[in-house]
């Protein structure tokens, strides 16, 4: 939108060191997803439809596993922002993920209740069940090990989510049957929540 | 409109209701740091430098983000708010570079300011510092055509996220992760095109966002002069000041090294655009017109005004002479035009009509039309349309025809503000028009096909008023002097008056606005034109008190006890209005 030509001072010599999400294939969100946003939008006052600006990246998310600069474009035009406000969301937020993730994404909580409780030993367990460190994700995407902050369920430390189910007052042990019951029976075996978090 | 009052320091203080602390403070003349507040933007509190201590509530407050209550007991400078506020600086210069010698903003930082004044005396951190994109220079990338962006001196008071929200109307900057590895981005690195641009190196408290114009150009300390004045590059009318830099006669470059905007709520608010702020090297550029020419090859201004003389008699009087004005010709200019437009063929305005590309939702929207006074005009009583493009299809005919045997141009304005001139040199060269003569400042094809040409002054060399689309009289002053022999422009006309059947003489351009605002007496607007006074170069005798360029309504606040910023000519060159070194054309 600019009126003047580049500017000779320095031009291209000095290039930003930033890492770039991946541009990825083209995205679009499906009419079902789109639906579902619209009706999202309507929760929140019109002049507001930024509100919505999290709920689009989830639906996003859900839709491709992980947010793209593809993504981020079509979720700036569906909510009528800029792509820049679009990334500063994304990069805010923690549970968005803007490279591929695993089918299961472990996350050990390692803030200060887990943390006392052991959660350490619990990270070191999965890491070798794994055979991850956190943050890595497996060749065939099937896990992803994460180190997160504090995920609200304190009393029963150490907590351990998997996708969107919290597994309390984990320990070792636990976290080693945890691992076989998903390789064994897939998201199946994810009985011992105490808390549903309700996945939109 | 409703006050509340609250006690500041001691003090009784009475503000408008829903001002916030911060601003009481700064009405009262108290000494209260901050980055992240800037009046012309929404409240953000994230810099933490502006706390104040205030009676009943537990802790601190940030100043910016508490509006003033009745009977408030706010206290600035107790040995408490001291030392919190001398830990935040001790946080802001965590990870901040020293490097001030090397920095642009160095001299006019705030945060240098601020943290020598309220900070602590040394750091005590030991580790390194935290860098993005590399250290020293290499940390400075590429921000957008116009501006250069280095993440490590930012302190993140999101000014400039807020700016390009709010004013620009393009959230095109955002903050990329979190905590200490948060910094300033834009999506895929691309950088911020913006018209508005410029105004970012304003609102950055740091050397963070700086412009590829003035980069590494000069320090505050070398351009200590200063011109409030005006910008005329197109129909908004900004109010701005010139930098000029200090440098010895023999030394290469220019004088004028920046603009920068001064605030006018009514007119341009705390900004200005990329046109007005980076668009003025033509005036000290290699294209300038510093002598008159006569069919190409330079003379006299005697030859130059006498040859005019001839060229009006040769084509039968002045009634066969037609003028094409710019819509950048002063009201001196018009006004004097305005006397002899009677005896000669008629007068035809022209402009340039150029829609900027801009967001739908800006609040600072740039005019199409790119010339400053075409309001003033038409206060004149010449029949000209006020904005839109300009219509000059009545002249067009009229040569294409023939009857236009002279044609004296007026183009004080850069290049192209005339609009489309290609249709007056194919006239010239097929020979319809017999005479042209054109009185501008920079050389162009136009002045390339004029028989006559006389050098004119450029809008920052000569003392003119111009009223704006909104109606509002304003003067563009004398920043530097005219190249050569240029003069400035109603000069010309004035000495020229007599050859076109009048003879006005004016011994300063002050005598023609006087003779304006007489004539316009019936014009509020054009009441207070007689005595219209123009800013001079102005020295800051501390220059650190006087050199932010977007905080100088805070200096004027803040530092009452110093001495005043304007004042005095006991310092540099000042500008001197060329004359003609002649008497008048008989």
């Amino acid at each position: 939108m600019s009126f003047h030509p580049l500017m000779e001072y320095g031009a291209g010599h000095h290039q930003s060191a930033r890492v770039l999400p991946e541009e990825g294939p083209a995205f679009q969100f499906t009419a079902a997803n789109l639906a579902k946003l619209e009706e999202i939008c309507t929760r929140y006052p019109a002049e507001r439809r930024k509100s919505a600006i999290i709920a689009a990246l989830y639906l996003a998310q859900g839709q491709q596993g992980y947010i793209t600069l593809s993504a981020m474009r079509a979720v700036a035009a569906a909510i009528r922002c800029s792509t820049a406000e679009v990334e500063d969301i994304v990069y805010f937020y923690t549970m968005f993920y803007t490279r591929p993730m695993g089918k299961h994404i472990v996350m050990v909580c390692r803030t200060l209740s887990c943390a006392l409780a052991g959660a350490e030993r619990v990270t070191e367990t999965l890491s070798k069940e794994l055979g991850l460190r956190p943050g890595e994700t497996d060749a065939n995407r099937e896990f992803s090990l994460l180190e997160v902050e504090c995920l609200g369920a304190c009393d029963r430390a150490p907590v351990v989510g998997v996708n969107d189910d919290w597994h309390e007052c984990q320990q070792p042990e636990a976290a080693k049957a945890l691992i076989d019951g998903l390789r064994a029976a897939g998201a199946g075996s994810l009985t011992g929540c105490h808390l549903k978090v309700a996945g939109e | 409109m409703e006050t509340v009052t609250l006690t500041i320091d001691g003090k009784p203080v009475t503000v408008e209701k829903g001002k916030s602390v911060l601003e009481a403070v700064i009405q009262s003349g108290g000494h209260v740091p901050y980055y992240c507040y800037h009046p012309g933007l929404g409240v953000d509190g994230s810099c933490r430098v502006c706390i104040v201590k205030i009676e009943k509530m537990p802790k601190l407050q940030t100043s910016c983000s508490t509006p003033c209550g009745e009977g408030m007991v706010v206290t600035t400078n107790s040995p408490e708010v001291e030392a919190a506020r001398a830990s935040v600086f001790e946080f802001l210069l965590v990870n901040h570079p020293l490097d001030c010698p090397v920095c642009d903003k160095g001299g006019e930082c705030p945060l240098q300011d601020f943290s020598y004044s309220y900070g602590p005396e040394r750091s005590r951190m030991a580790f390194e510092r935290r860098t993005f994109d590399g250290e020293g220079v290499k940390a400075d990338i590429d921000f957008g055509p116009t501006l250069m962006l280095n993440r490590n001196r930012c302190i993140l008071c999101t000014r400039c996220v807020r700016f390009m929200k709010e004013v620009d109307g393009d959230a095109q900057i955002g903050i990329t992760n979190r905590g200490v590895h948060s910094e300033i981005s834009t999506f895929e690195e691309k950088g911020v095109v913006s018209l508005l641009s410029g105004n970012l190196m304003d609102v950055c408290p740091v050397g963070a966002l700086t412009t590829r114009d003035y980069r590494f150009k000069s320090r505050p300390w070398d351009n200590p002069n200063a011109v409030d004045t005006i910008c005329t590059l197109c129909e908004k009318g900004c109010n701005t000041t010139a930098w000029i830099k200090a440098k010895p006669e023999w030394a290469k470059g220019t004088q004028l090294i920046r603009t920068t905007p001064r605030l006018n709520e009514d007119i341009n608010s705390y900004w200005m655009c990329d046109i007005g702020r980076f668009d003025y090297h033509w005036i000290e550029g290699d294209r300038r017109i510093n002598q008159a020419h006569m069919n190409g090859n330079v003379t006299s201004w005697e030859d130059a005004l006498v040859s005019v003389k001839d060229a009006v008699d040769a084509v039968g009087g002045a009634t066969h002479a037609q003028f094409l004005v710019s819509g950048h010709a002063s009201l001196e200019e018009l006004f004097i035009i305005k006397q002899f437009a009677g005896n000669t063929g008629g007068v035809t305005f022209s402009w340039r009509h150029r829609v900027k590309p801009q967001p739908a939702d800006t609040k600072f929207k740039i005019p199409a039309v790119d010339a400053p006074n075409l309001h003033g005009a038409k206060d004149l009583g010449f029949n000209t349309a006020t904005s839109g493009v300009a219509n000059i299809s009545a002249l067009q005919s009229a040569v294409d025809a023939g009857m236009v045997k002279l044609l004296y141009v007026l183009d004080p304005g850069p290049d192209g503000t005339l609009g489309d001139v290609e249709w007056v040199i194919a006239a010239r060269k097929a020979g319809k028009i017999k005479t042209l003569i054109v009185q501008a400042v920079l050389h162009s094809a136009l002045t390339a096909a004029a028989d006559i040409l006389l050098p004119g002054c450029a809008f920052v060399e000569k003392d003119a008023t111009y009223t704006n689309m909104t109606g509002h009289v304003q003067g563009a002053a004398r920043v530097i002097t005219a190249p050569g022999e240029a003069v400035e422009d109603w000069q010309i006309l004035s000495k020229l008056s007599v050859v076109f059947g009048v003879n006005v003489t004016y011994s300063s351009s002050a005598a023609v606005r006087v003779a304006i605002a007489q004539a316009l007496g019936a014009n509020p607007a054009y009441a207070g034109l007689a005595t219209m006074t123009f800013s001079r170069p102005m020295s800051a005798k501390s220059w650190l008190q006087a050199s932010n360029p977007s905080e100088r309504w805070k200096w004027d606040f803040m530092f009452q006890d110093l001495p005043p910023i304007k004042f005095g000519d006991d310092f540099g060159p000042t500008p001197r209005a060329n004359v003609i070194p002649m008497k008048e054309v008989k």
